[in-house]
């Protein structure tokens, strides 16, 4: 590859340049020799990565994550997923036993035995165990405590529409994404819950169109009854952030549902997309920095955000914001599509996939096994996981099927009657919608550099969403059409 | 132990090749006789009431942790505390030890606030503990909540602004820092602690022009937080805004964060972009204007220093929506730019440039029809 061109300092260096500048120089030295050959995926490198975590333990260093233990199985078990991999039925049993350790008997998850419940290790748990559980004595899904966990999230839940993460703790947005994941997949949604949810997620946009951790609410004081939230000032705390976009436009997207099911003077705003669209793009790396994603203006690419902006392109398509590669009406002449087609051809998505899956390839990737924010630092279980899936998500075109929705609505069991079944209903079948577009997957060098593709909102594999749904729902989920 | 490779059914299987490289893995560690570790700090007579609760009694773990002795220890008596609902002042030695082994640790924190409200201990103590663990554990959560915690009890916010102007200059973009910073403000809203926080963000951005935090917090400060005595002439302010942001831009004018503040500026007052463009239009070409005197030098659009590098994407992108709002006829000129940014000056953001280009004929062709 001709050497990128540096990014531009004015000759007026900072702090901020000099970082730049360093990256800049160890990246160089991983631009592959041509684009379309990046290093191959070492898969074998990973998978031993992971296993020696997941069978040997974690070295002494992964104390601080002990209040991180759902989080460090998930992320394990999911680059497993991604990478077409499941444990076998001992190991399976033993991680089962291992989260359920986890659940609090108040409700909730910790982050360990004995530990607070807390909305992150919550929708880790769940996911582990959407993974790894199944229904029936011991198989982990019906021993979830979901009367507790309901009265837990409701007793975290403020009056501006926000969540604390545990009792005692912060108010971040991303607490939100996982306690609506958790409710989605363990239908446990209700309007009660989601009350005031989008405006507190509203909020959160800042100036520069990504989102923030949190907002600060102001009430007026009423003379009688409670006081009132103020739509204006609501500022957000703290800047655009990739984390916490992602948290955000996934929280909106799971919001859709319950949106369309308010009363049309509810629906008034929305969220900023003209400038979420063009914080998103901005916050691609240039050549240099071989396309991967920054998480903040102005500062480093890192793998994981591969997945957290990443991911975010998916998320607006399915929200209409941005012309979805997948649409049903083309569904005839896409089957057409060969693997061999040009890449342009049949790539109309608004950030460069190519680009980031060198970037994840050549940079992300530990000589040693398992991935990493950027060279020279050492790989984690954290970074593993949103570069394979970040990797996964630049392969794949997974979009929301109005076809696949109206099939799933079709074979709903018994005909919802009041507005909380119709909430779960259009939940289900929304969640259950997303679909990968045949022959559009783009896979930068080997084939063997596939992975599997994963649900844009929950980050679980298809199949994976809809074993667990189909059972909390109590619903049959129609097979989809076989393949060509 | 094996590891089955299955496959997800909606994909096609991985090469067969890949299950034989899977090699064994060792046998998992015997968590049976953790507890006969000796090195406890905690084995003094004080604490012989306590019953320490191993973490996982009848399972054996799935990816455990090889904690020290020293932090398996204390967290065993923690959780011995917990299930006793114990809250006494050896729980506040207790909790420090765990979150001085591991800050990340939440249910300590937890369990500390609340033993710390119910012994009604002297929190002012508690604060100048956090002064210590929030400049050596400055990336975790915890600490900054904690500290709103006792500030939200202690109401005394003064000293804060001091603590956190401090703690940014060992981390100037820490996202907690900023965030707990702006909480203080908006939280207090108490007109002594606002007065001095444009001089402050000038500071920091003086360091760094580039710091976007410090960019947001400066947005926070002269828009999203209500308006404050003296503060009333709202377009006063703009035009305050505007002037410091075009001179920051002259200073170096490839920096993201100031172009992103201009943008938020004009979106929040409504002003369309076209105003800007006596500024922004030597910006976007591709060298400076050439004999221009310093004294015929326009106050109000400063020009880029002499060591620019130009044209400015920012710049560039920024003519090409003022032409585009124009319509008409300066289609063909947002287009041309965008064309350039396309292809030249931010080749990585091509198909956004592209579709920026789509995007307005449609807008020209749904307008005319
Ligand atoms: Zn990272």
């Amino acid at each position: 590859m001709s050497q990128p061109r540096r990014s531009p300092h004015d000759s007026y260096e900072t702090e901020t340049t000099d970082h730049q500048t360093e990256t800049e120089t160890i990246l160089l030295k991983h631009l592959p020799l041509s684009p379309d050959l990046p290093s191959p995926l070492q898969k074998d490198a990973h998978l031993q990565f992971l296993i020696r975590n997941l069978i040997q333990g974690f070295p002494s260093r992964y104390t601080s994550q002990d209040a991180s233990q759902p989080w460090l199985l998930y992320w394990t078990l999911q680059s497993f997923s991604v990478m077409g991999v499941a444990l076998d039925p001992d190991n399976k049993q033993k991680a089962i036993d291992t989260i359920m350790a986890w659940q609090h008997p108040d409700g909730g998850f910790g982050g360990g035995p004995g530990q607070a419940a807390h909305l992150l290790p919550t929708y880790a748990a769940v996911c582990a165990l959407a993974i790894v559980g199944r229904p029936g004595p011991g198989g982990g899904w019906d021993q979830i405590d979901r009367e507790k966990m309901y009265e837990f999230f409701m007793s975290i839940k403020l009056s501006d529409g926000a969540f604390l993460v545990a009792h005692h703790a912060e108010v971040d947005v991303r607490g939100t994404y996982c306690l609506l994941v958790t409710a989605h997949l363990l239908n446990m949604l209700t309007p009660e819950l989601l009350e005031g949810v989008p405006a507190f997620i509203m909020s959160c946009q800042t100036y520069e169109g990504g989102f923030s951790s949190a907002s600060q609410p102001y009430f007026s004081p009423e003379p009688e009854g409670p006081p009132t939230l103020l739509d204006s000032p609501r500022p957000p705390l703290g800047e655009a952030h990739g984390g916490y976009t992602f948290c955000s436009l996934a929280s909106w997207t799971m919001l859709q549902p319950y949106l369309a099911l308010q009363k049309p003077s509810l629906q008034r705003s929305s969220l900023n997309f003209k400038t979420l669209l063009r914080w998103l793009v901005q916050m691609q790396g240039s050549e240099i920095e071989l396309g991967g994603f920054k998480g903040r203006t102005n500062k480093l690419v890192d793998g994981c955000y591969s997945w957290w902006v990443g991911g975010c392109f998916a998320l607006l398509s399915s929200l209409g914001i941005i012309g979805a590669h997948g649409r049903d009406d083309n569904h005839e002449s896409s089957t057409t599509h060969q693997e061999d087609e040009a890449w342009d051809d049949i790539d109309d998505s608004l950030w460069d996939r190519a680009a980031l899956q060198r970037y994840i390839l050549c940079a992300a990737q530990h000589p040693a096994g398992g991935l990493r924010d950027k060279p020279p630092k050492p790989a984690d279980s954290y970074h593993t996981l949103y570069c394979l899936a970040g990797l996964s998500s630049a392969q794949h075109n997974v979009f929301l099927s109005s076809t696949r929705q109206d099939v799933i609505v079709r074979s709903w069991k018994t005909p919802p009657e009041s507005m909380h079944e119709r909430l779960r209903q259009a939940c289900f079948s929304h969640s259950l919608s997303w679909t990968e577009e045949e022959g559009t997957s783009r896979i930068l060098g080997a084939q063997n550099n596939r992975m599997n593709a994963t649900h844009p909102v929950f980050n679980l594999t298809m199949t994976h969403t809809e074993g667990i749904m189909a059972h909390f729902y109590k619903q049959t989920i129609p097979s989809r059409p076989k393949k060509m | 132990m094996k590891i089955e490779i299955v496959v997800d059914p909606a994909r096609p299987a991985p090469p067969a090749s890949l299950v034989s490289r899977v090699a064994p893995a060792a046998s998992a560690p015997a968590a049976s006789d953790a507890r006969g570790a000796s090195c406890c700090i905690l084995q003094r007579p004080e604490w012989a009431d306590v019953v320490p609760l191993e973490q996982y009694e009848n399972v054996t773990p799935l990816a455990p942790i090889f904690y020290t002795d020293e932090y398996r220890d204390a967290t065993n008596y923690f959780r011995g505390i917990v299930k006793s609902g114990e809250m006494s002042p050896r729980v506040l030695e207790l909790t420090e030890n765990v979150i001085r082994q591991n800050p990340g640790h939440y249910s300590a924190w937890q369990y500390r606030y609340k033993t710390l409200m119910a012994l009604k201990s002297p929190l002012d103590d508690e604060l100048q503990l956090m002064d210590e663990l929030a400049i050596k554990h400055l990336k975790t959560y915890q600490v900054w909540h904690h500290r709103r915690l006792l500030v939200q009890q202690t109401r005394n916010p003064g000293p804060e602004l001091e603590f956190i102007a401090n703690s940014l200059q060992v981390d100037m973009k820490n996202y907690h820092t900023w965030s707990y910073r702006q909480w203080i403000l908006a939280y207090f809203n108490d007109d002594a602690l606002w007065s001095h926080e444009l001089d402050f963000v000038e500071s920091m951005l003086e360091s760094d022009v580039r710091n976007n935090s410090a960019w947001h917090h400066r947005f926070f400060v002269a828009f999203q937080s209500g308006v404050r005595n003296g503060d009333e002439d709202r377009d006063a302010i703009v035009r305050r805004e505007l002037a410091f942001v075009k001179e920051r831009i002259a200073i170096a004018p490839n920096n993201a964060s100031a172009w992103n503040y201009l943008r938020g500026v004009l979106d929040h007052a409504k002003i369309p972009y076209s105003e800007l463009q006596a500024f922004v239009l030597p910006y976007s070409l591709p060298q400076l204007p050439l004999g221009i005197p310093p004294e015929v030098v326009d106050l109000e659009n400063p020009l880029p220093s002499k060591d620019s590098q130009l044209p400015c994407v920012a710049a560039v992108e920024f003519m090409a929506d003022i032409h585009e709002a124009a319509g008409g006829g300066d289609l063909v000129k947002a287009t041309e730019l965008w064309k350039s940014l396309a292809n030249e000056h931010d080749t990585i953001r091509k198909r956004y440039w592209e579709y920026r280009i789509a995007e307005s004929l449609k807008t020209k062709s749904g307008g005319d029809g």
